[in-house]
């Protein structure tokens, strides 16, 4: 892919971002190509060592935050005429719950995932409130003089300790995947914002 | 590497990079080169960083008929240097207290 390709390709897939910031990115990664060529790399690989399209982008959308794409978006391209003013406040009845709804559907979905992992760990827990229980249970069957009851209670403990020790990496495995598909999430929802329009 | 630990870092050793004189993007990258491999974008979100903090002021000179950025050193700048530095005797005192073991047993 030759310089221009690649920068109006970053372009495209940029579209829907602040217009300033894509013009500083366009002519800061320009700047970057021609310095690598000035060094007498061909213009292919001073392109490939850039990266990426998409990675250029992801890395791009991920510096942005959230609250600056969805001001760009809502930002209307040419000021509103006289009976579409009188419409958004007639139809906020509408949107503004649409939106509140919106907005709401995205957060539960974060709730829910991390709900999710919260349960996990609070199971891991018991497993491991229930192993010291079972232990205690052992000197009470004993001060009962019911040795059965104490081998009994020893074994059950054991069982959820072992459990509890096993679930705690399933636990944290969970709880990393969480962080990450919560990263993914945000991304997408970023992505979303941007170029989608040509 | 923790990441705030390590952006302090990036952000110290690009401050280093134009702390004599004024430098650009490509030449930023490449005498950081032998100590770390720094990608275009990651460099662009320190730069952006410490021009918003007032470190280092920005300036685009002209260069075989374009443009060039060309980024200098604020007192501000100078100064996050030596704090790096005061920073960094901390972090060496932590390094010995968590490997005292080591050294006794060799």
């Amino acid at each position: 892919m030759n310089k221009e390709a690649f920068l109006s390709e970053l372009r495209k897939k940029l579209s829907g971002l602040p217009q300033e910031d894509i013009e500083e990115r366009i002519s800061f990664y320009s700047e970057m190509i021609d310095d690598r060529m000035e060094d007498g790399i061909p213009e292919e690989e001073a392109v490939a060592g850039i990266g990426s399209v998409d990675a250029v982008r992801d890395q791009i959308m991920a510096d942005i935050p959230l609250a600056k794409l969805v001001k760009e978006k809502v930002r209307p391209k040419r000021s509103l005429k006289a009976w579409e003013i009188v419409l958004l406040v007639l139809g906020s009845p509408l949107w503004i719950p649409l939106l509140i709804a919106a907005v709401a559907v995205i957060f539960s979905l974060f709730i829910v995932l991390w709900a999710v992992v919260i349960s996990i760990f609070a199971v891991d827990f018991s497993l491991a409130a229930a192993a010291l229980a079972c232990f205690a249970c052992i000197f009470v069957y004993l001060y009962a003089g019911n040795p059965a009851g104490a081998v009994f209670s020893a074994g059950a403990g054991i069982v959820c300790a072992g459990l509890a020790i096993l679930f705690f990496f399933v636990c944290a495995w969970i709880a990393k995947g969480a962080v990450k598909l919560t990263g993914r999430m945000l991304l997408g929802i970023k992505s979303s914002f941007v170029g989608k329009e040509e | 590497m923790d990441i705030q630990l390590k952006r302090g870092l990036l952000d110290a050793c690009v401050l280093a990079a134009i702390k004599d004189e004024d430098s650009y993007g490509y030449q930023i990258i490449k005498d950081m080169k032998p100590y770390l491999e720094l990608s275009e974008s990651t460099l662009y979100t320190i730069l952006k960083r410490l021009e918003t903090a007032g470190m280092l002021t920005v300036k685009s000179v002209e260069h075989e008929g374009r443009l060039r950025k060309y980024y200098h050193i604020t007192r501000q700048g100078l100064g996050r240097i030596e704090e790096f530095k005061e920073d960094w005797k901390e972090i060496e005192s932590i390094y010995r207290f968590i490997t005292r073991e080591d050294a006794r047993n060799e």
